[in-house]
């Protein structure tokens, strides 16, 4: 064991946790770890502690461990910010204890190596001491075959039914020369690895065998689902990578505002109270925000395509009926839905569908007047299944209703929770699924918006 | 839209209130049962550990189904979301809490007389002779409890609980699960993805179903299933819960928590001689002495205790 003692190495780091310059033993240690000097730190320990102090301005010291392949060091590390803003640290090692690694005794790493085998495994059979086939389960699609081949040959040797590399012998040989060997198995791309463990005490195998193949990489779980959607990965930025880290961040801002608001935490002067209702309505209108690009982006995709369901237009509208009339009540509103009776078979994606109805009814509640009515009626044109929702608002001049199905078109209005976009992505979907959304109105005279998708033909009218 | 829904935060911070009373509530059992018993194996990290690993691995499976029936491209992005929802709500199911605080207790026993005796949990001594008395032309019975008892050692080391290997009513109860109002979905969806999985499950194809039925069919008494180191732990669990009418989680927690006396009555109810009942008590007690008195009940009063100390558990 080197016992270097209240050793000092000094060392330094830029603002990108560069190790710019370093004394050994620090820099012998940061070359062993794979790094360069002048490069990034890449003792991963000390990486992390000047990480900490650069973006907290804040002096530390603690201890940290590092192996370099050969040795175990533990040393105690001082660091300090520099001076100035973006500036990197000041490293100072002290007691630096280096000795060699404790090599792992053979039974843990048998132990160790059966543990990741049976984790990392796709297909594991049990085997008698003559390496026949007594239980066989894989888990992977690729190997779907191969196993239901082992199951039926059970009795057979495994040896059978995969390709072993470099191997002519006859087999099985012996276990231990067969584990670790490389497999070519029929139906899979990939390339697999015998393990095994051997059971039964005091002769290992005489109980028989564990047998474990593991896959030189996994299976592309998603694989399909990219074949299908190629531009998926670019396209869906918003939807995969920004709202889902939003909602939460946003969702707090609401729950807060909205203890405020309620004055849980204790009483509070009215226009706090404001403030917090100001604060709370800023925030779900940016969550509906965050949900409406997802869509965009979805909808804007190349080949956005929708699922064609066969529905019944007059449930859909019933539904989206449903879901906003206490929204409705709130502000006194009927909504008069199509009668249970009624039916409408329509080709469309059910939940593409009701999202354009929601946004259709829940625009129509919010410009109309209270104590007036929506109605949501059905019509059928030849070929066509037709649902229009009128309200008694102040109705669209002709201008405006040209302009009302573009990207982010308020027409003017503010502070109303909406973003601009419902209306966009309700086109694009009623267009998706080879139908239309147009909006008939007069200033004065409510409007009417029409959503037209394909009738359901073949479906027989019920009475 | 928001992530709170139709709740309110009023009902949102008081429902976090009694979750944390709960909690509370539990720790003085929790920290006396610690206290009072030397063998903490019951609850060991690993065993704590596999239990949760079985409850996320269900939750998974839900959310999975749940994702296959609503179409989705990506099933793993879908299953996180509600993931940590549903399985709070799993959790709060005891008796799934407690199957699976068993199963894991079984493979406990399984490896440790794998360890000290040798005892194989999947190919027993018992299943090896079924296979050799068939010749070429196994027990296709044996064979199925031999894969099943494969797979389950596999999923324990994984820390899994497929849904298939529930028993019934504890699967019923997960379905129900996905009423939890964490997913915003269509109803028919869920309905949709809960027929799907009911279609696919089969108790008597699960592991506890094949080895209920290999004991079944040797149904002589003095067999070797009611030896545990000839059936195997697994085996024998299952042919002492078949013989005495208990539960099979039941007989896991009587040899485990040393419930010597209720673990005696059951193989004496079992109708083993007391010279076997050393024997079996010896194989998962080495270092413990059967209870004082066993061997002077006969089997129908062995029994009659057995069920009316059940009566006063059910009461």
């Amino acid at each position: 064991m080197i016992d270097v003692g209240t050793f000092l190495a000094r060392a330094s780091s830029d603002s990108q946790d560069r190790l710019i310059e370093a004394d050994e033993p620090l820099a012998g240690l940061q070359r062993r770890c794979g790094g360069e000097l002048p490069g990034v730190i890449a003792v991963p320990a000390l990486l992390e502690l000047v990480r900490k102090c650069r973006l907290f301005r804040l002096k530390s010291s603690q201890a940290i461990q590092a192996q370099d392949g050969e040795n175990q060091i533990d040393a105690w590390v001082e660091v300090t910010p520099k001076q100035g803003e973006s500036s990197g640290c000041d490293i100072v090692a002290t007691s630096w204890k280096s000795q060699p690694m404790k090599l792992e005794n053979l039974v843990e790493y048998a132990e160790r190596k059966a543990a990741i085998d049976r984790q990392l495994a796709e297909l594991h059979a049990r085997l008698d001491p003559a390496q026949n086939i007594l239980a066989v389960e894989a888990q992977a699609l690729d190997l779907a075959d191969l196993a239901a081949r082992m199951a039926q040959g059970a009795g057979q040797p495994w040896t059978d039914f995969v390709t072993i590399v470099g191997s002519t012998q006859r087999q099985p040989m012996h276990w231990r020369l067969l584990d670790g060997a490389t497999l070519v198995i029929d139906g899979s791309d990939r390339r697999w690895k015998a393990g095994f463990v051997p059971l039964g005490v005091p002769e290992p195998g005489s109980a028989g065998f564990e047998l474990y193949f593991v896959a030189d990489q996994p299976l592309i779980r998603t694989q399909s689902a990219i074949l299908q959607r190629p531009d998926r990965s670019k396209a869906t930025m918003v939807g995969r990578d920004i709202a889902p880290v939003l909602r939460q961040p946003i969702a707090r801002i609401v729950a807060n505002a909205e203890t405020i608001r309620t004055r849980l935490a204790g009483p509070l002067a009215d226009e706090y109270g404001r403030y917090a209702t100001d604060i709370s309505a800023a925030g779900k209108h940016l969550l509906a925000l965050v949900e409406d690009l997802a869509d965009l982006e979805i909808v804007e995709a190349e080949n956005f395509s929708t699922a064609p369901d066969r529905i019944d237009l007059a449930d859909v509208a019933r539904r989206a009926a449903g879901i906003l009339s206490v929204r409705a009540q709130e502000k006194g509103i009927a909504i008069e839905a199509p009668q249970d009776g009624a039916h409408l078979p329509a080709i469309g994606e059910f939940r593409r569908v009701l999202q354009v109805l929601l946004n259709l009814v829940g625009n129509a509640i919010r410009y109309t007047p209270e104590g007036s009515t929506i109605w949501l009626r059905l019509a059928r044109e030849e070929g066509i299944a037709r649902v229009i929702v009128a309200d008694q608002g102040p109705g669209l001049t002709e201008e405006q209703q040209k302009k009302v199905f573009e990207k982010f078109e308020r027409l003017g209005r503010t502070g109303d929770g909406g973003t601009g976009l419902g209306l966009y992505i309700s086109r694009r979907l009623a267009r998706a699924m080879n139908g239309d959304l147009t909006v008939e109105s007069a200033p004065g005279e409510g409007a009417r918006f029409i959503l037209d998708i394909p009738a359901n033909q073949v479906a027989v009218t019920r009475p | 839209m928001s992530q709170f829904g139709d709740r309110t935060t009023e009902e949102i911070l008081s429902d976090t209130l009694i979750r944390g009373d709960a909690a509370l509530a539990s720790t003085v059992p929790i920290l006396r049962h610690l206290l009072e018993n030397d063998d903490q194996s019951m609850f060991t990290d690993e065993i704590v550990a596999r239990v949760r690993g079985m409850v996320r691995h269900i939750a998974r499976q839900l959310l999975f189904a749940l994702a296959e029936a609503a179409g989705e491209s990506d099933p793993h992005a879908f299953a996180e979301h509600g993931f940590e929802r549903l399985t709070g709500l799993l959790a709060r199911d005891s008796a799934l809490l407690g199957h699976a605080h068993t199963l894991a207790l079984e493979y406990q026993l399984c490896e440790r007389l794998y360890a000290r005796i040798g005892l194989d949990p999947v190919l027993s001594p018992f299943l090896r002779t079924l296979f050799a008395a068939s010749g070429t032309e196994t027990s296709p019975a044996a064979m199925a409890v031999v894969a099943a008892q494969a797979r389950f050692c596999q999923q324990q080391r994984r820390m899994e609980l497929p849904l298939a290997e529930l028993p019934e009513a504890l699967f019923q109860s997960a379905l129900s699960a996905l009423h939890m109002p964490a997913v915003d979905l269509e109803q028919q969806i869920v309905t949709a993805a809960q027929s799907q999985l009911r279609a696919a499950f089969d108790e008597r194809a699960s592991r506890c179903g094949l080895l209920t039925r290999l004991v079944a069919s040797q149904n002589q008494t003095g067999t070797p299933v009611l030896e545990a180191t000839q059936a195997g732990v697994s085996l024998f669990i299952s042919a002492l819960a078949h013989a005495t009418g208990q539960d099979r989680g039941g007989i896991v927690l009587a040899i485990c928590d040393r419930q010597m006396t209720r673990f005696a009555l059951s193989l004496r109810a079992a109708g083993l001689p007391a010279a076997a009942i050393e024997t079996q008590f010896a194989c998962f007690h080495p270092d413990a002495v059967a209870p004082y008195g066993f061997e002077m009940v006969d089997r129908e009063q062995a029994a009659l205790i057995l069920s009316q100390s059940a009566v006063e558990i059910a009461d």
